[in-house]
């Protein structure tokens, strides 16, 4: 089955599981060193190219809690293959087990088209959208940390709350007019 | 022709005096120095004389006289620099296009002032750029010379006074229209500096330029600027250059920060420094007498001066001043204001927005530092300026919500009102959060209670601004904030565990907003959210649950006090019923749960059987929030049973209950600081501590 679904398996006790997918693969290892030394709980860290996932590891791959979607703003092919990837996801993920985290945002913000791409795909798609300043180490584990506070609660680690309710509030908005007051 | 007759004369005189002894030879030798100094000078002259005078219409080609007087200007120029009554006479000479406009790019090439240029000579060249048909090349020439030379002014009242008028001339003539634009372009090659200009603009007002432009583009000016710049530097290092030095640096710094540097710049405040040193030029040329900024030392010398103030060179050093910002609060200078928003927009986007090399950590420290002064401007000023705020709302697109956080939050407090819902997407639930958009709420309401009109239907938005809202849109705005923090604070409790110390900026929260009738006149009363109400009622610390009864007190009084208005005058605003009930479910509870030891909560959408209670296993379940038996309580019940009984070996504190101890036990938690709580029993319950069974106490809920 290539649509890789959110409720197909049984969790592991106490265990978080992620899935990074970067097609420039520049970001995800540290990211995902980060996500693993900054966390209490067991974090089960995958990482992919692009969806669909090979069905070789289909039996070993664990329950995937939150799907992330790694963006480089500077980059036209990334934004292209995260978004031929998504319809290989179960919609029961698109209830804030997906998020979007770009990259990059601040040396490419000469390109507005770019960023209001993204911002209106993740908005369609009612999911949350992250901005990462990976180039320096202190950025990465900011990242990390964000990351792994929308994992906790997708994975049901989180008493009394869960990802829907969370994505509820995170999810992004597409303002009206995102560069200039509506007053102005 | 004249300057071959002066030639073939001193010739002359040279020839004729070889034989003549050697003692005369040489005094004579230095009056014809002299004299040929004289000469010298006398063809310059007679060339500005020529450019003064010469009629309209006289044909270029072939024409030796132009040439040669030409020549000679172009001459002293580069070796001496022109006098300003010369660069006057040759400025007037181009942009009259009284020889047609072949000339005009040539003599702009040479216009190396030797000191100052007079600001009557740029006024003038101004106008004949709107009036004659001067080909658009020229007309870039000569602002790039007008940019290069725009320290070397010597006042600039009135050219102030037309800078709008400059830019919306750019603007309006060539660079608006994508058409045009795109036929400049075509014509210009798409030349660095004009593509410069247009990315000023695009940070300026960006709906006016559409076109897109490559963000690596750091050299702009430099290269188009150096002729003028090296002449410039050339005639300095040979001293002839009289003006005073701060030029000089500025140029040779630009010169030694290489493009690897260029950028941090921006991060440091620029001196306070005259527009020019030469003082006496500057009392000359306008009516009234100017003082300069740096030369104030005292608020006394400001209030004196107040009226003759002359701005500095460079708006950015006003930041590092307090004197400055007083008198930018006092004056509201309009002009300065603008000028200053302009490089505060231009550098904040160079430097936090178009970032192209990989040097995210190397400045983060002259970064915190910028910030920091700007917070501390805008503090002082009690508003955030215009361009800031632009700033914040592209930045904040694309905020990681760790770069910077203090600042940002602290930049991000000063906001002002904003008329339509706008909901930063942001999911970092933090303490600091929620103070900012407490410091946010609280300079809004403060801000409504300074400038709201007495009619209350339109408010000035900020206060050098003619933008509007009204009254029903600022409570919209503030119920937007409201209703947002809300949700946001529900949420962050939840996934924090109800810390307390997000608790305890939650209710930060809350004390303002409860009090937004009363202590800030808008007639807004917004209850918590369950999120936040339950959380502090079954909060573990005392404090938490003294404040909630404090919040819960202003609530009451403020609901009261609307609605004995609502009774007296006709147009008083308007309270919902669901307002009403959610205060009044709230109350009954507290009252119920503290006092009556009864966990019923008639009408709430919260609502737990018997059975999943008796399930739990708790013995008498309704009674574990009172006044003793609450987790936040417990300890002074048990502190007050040791001191009311010493005696006793088994401690019984449902023997607190009774009337004496009762009241007795309420006198001692009122002396351990318990203010909130004593207010909202005092006011909530009627005859406190003089009922004996506390099932008989009445709660006083309000009605709608």
């Amino acid at each position: 089955m290539s649509v890789l679904k959110p409720f197909s398996k049984l969790p592991n006790l106490d265990t978080a599981s992620i899935l990074l997918v970067e097609n420039e693969e520049q970001v995800q290892q540290g990211l995902a060193e980060a996500l693993v030394e900054d966390s209490a709980q067991a974090v089960n860290v995958r990482l992919a190219r692009s969806l669909p996932l090979p069905l070789e590891n289909e039996k070993t791959r664990p329950r995937i809690d939150l799907v992330v979607f790694i963006l480089n703003l500077t980059s036209d092919k990334s934004f292209k293959s995260a978004n031929e990837s998504l319809k290989y996801l179960d919609p029961g993920y698109f209830l804030g087990k997906v998020c979007f985290m770009v990259t990059n945002a601040r040396y490419a913000s000469g390109n507005m088209g770019r960023l209001d791409a993204v911002r209106k795909m993740a908005a369609s798609l009612h999911c949350p959208l992250l901005f990462a300043e990976v180039q320096s180490p202190e950025g990465v584990t900011n990242a990390a940390r964000r990351l792994l506070t929308i994992l906790k609660v997708a994975s049901g680690l989180v008493p009394n709350t869960s990802s829907l309710y969370l994505s509820n509030l995170t999810r992004c908005t597409k303002p009206p007019d995102i560069d200039q007051p509506s007053f102005d | 022709m004249a300057k071959l007759v002066s030639l073939s004369d001193s010739d002359l005189s040279a020839s004729s005096e070889e034989s003549v002894s050697s003692r005369i030879h040489r005094s004579l030798r230095l009056a014809e120095q002299e004299k040929r100094k004289n000469e010298a000078e006398k063809p310059f002259v007679l060339a500005l004389k020529y450019f003064s005078e010469v009629e309209v219409g006289t044909p270029v080609v072939g024409n030796d006289e132009f040439e040669n007087h030409l020549a000679q200007v172009e001459k002293v120029a580069f070796s001496k620099g022109l006098s300003p009554e010369a660069v006057s006479v040759m400025l007037e000479f181009a942009m009259s296009l009284r020889m047609g406009s072949s000339p005009c790019a040539r003599v702009l090439k040479c216009l190396i002032p030797d000191s100052v240029v007079p600001q009557e000579a740029v006024f003038r060249a101004v106008v004949w750029l709107s009036v004659g048909k001067i080909p658009i090349s020229t007309q870039v020439l000569f602002i790039k010379w007008v940019l290069t030379v725009f320290d070397m002014i010597d006042a600039k009242d009135k050219l102030r006074a037309i800078y709008g008028f400059i830019f919306s001339f750019i603007t309006d003539e060539n660079l608006v229209c994508d058409s045009n634009a795109f036929k400049l372009l075509g014509k210009a090659g798409r030349q660095p500096y004009l593509l410069h200009l247009l990315s000023l603009y695009k940070v300026f007002c960006p709906e006016l330029v559409t076109l897109s432009i490559p963000s690596r583009m750091r050299s702009g000016f430099k290269n188009h600027i150096s002729p003028w710049k090296s002449a410039l530097m050339a005639l300095q290092k040979r001293g002839s250059l009289q003006v005073a030095s701060s030029i000089s640096l500025n140029f040779t710094l630009k010169n030694k920060t290489g493009s690897r540097k260029r950028r941090h710049r921006h991060l440091e405040l620029p001196e306070l420094s005259r527009v020019t040193n030469t003082g006496v030029n500057t009392e000359q040329t306008s009516s009234r007498k100017l003082v300069p900024l740096v030369q104030i030392q005292s608020f006394e010398q400001l209030l004196k001066n107040m009226h003759q103030i002359e701005l500095p060179a460079q708006m950015g050093s006003l930041l590092g001043s307090r004197l400055a910002l007083q008198y930018l609060d006092c004056v509201q200078d309009e002009s300065a204001l603008l000028r200053l928003n302009f490089w505060l927009g231009y550098a904040l986007h160079e430097e936090f927005l178009f970032c192209t090399d990989g040097g995210a950590g190397q400045n983060a420290e002259e970064a915190l530092q910028f910030l920091n002064k700007l917070l501390s401007a805008q503090q002082f000023l009690q508003e955030g300026f215009h361009s800031s705020d632009a700033f914040l709302y592209k930045f904040l697109n694309i905020w990681d919500g760790s770069l910077l956080r203090p600042q940002i939050l602290g930049l991000l407090s000063n906001i002002p009102v904003i008329p339509s819902s706008r909901e930063c997407q942001n999911e970092k639930l933090s303490c600091g959060l929620i103070e900012c958009l407490n410091n946010m709420l609280l300079k809004w309401l403060t801000w409504h209670s300074v400038y709201a009109l007495e009619d209350d239907l339109d408010i000035s938005l900020h206060s050098h601004t003619s933008i509007n809202i009204t009254l029903s849109g600022f409570k919209d705005s503030v119920m937007d904030l409201v209703c947002f923090v809300g949700r946001l604070a529900s949420v962050g409790l939840q996934l924090e565990g109800c810390h307390s110390l997000l608790l305890s900026f939650v209710l930060d929260f809350y004390e303002t907003v409860c009090d937004t009738f009363l202590k800030f006149g808008l007639p807004l009363v917004v209850m918590p959210p369950p999120g936040v109400f339950y959380p502090a009622m079954f909060a573990t610390d005392p404090v938490s649950l003294d404040r909630l009864a404090y919040i819960m007190n202003r609530y009451k009084m403020n609901l009261t006090s609307a609605k004995s208005q609502e009774k007296v005058t006709s147009h008083a605003f308007h309270i919902s019923r669901q307002t009403y009930q959610e205060f009044n479910n709230y109350l009954a509870f507290m009252v119920n749960c503290l006092w009556n030891s009864s966990m019923r909560c008639p009408e709430t959408d919260i609502q737990l059987s018997e059975e999943l209670l008796a399930k739990s296993g708790v013995p008498q379940p309704w009674m574990r929030f009172d006044l003793i038996h609450h987790p936040a309580f417990m300890m002074y019940a048990v502190e007050f049973h040791q001191k009311c009984w010493p005696g006793r070996k088994d401690m019984d504190l449902n023997s607190i209950k009774q009337a004496k101890p009762w009241s007795w036990y309420l006198e001692f938690l009122f002396t351990q600081g318990f203010g909130g709580l004593k207010d909202f029993f005092q006011n909530n319950i009627s005859r406190p501590g003089q009922e004996l069974d506390s099932a008989q106490s009445k709660k006083q809920p309000l009605v709608s």
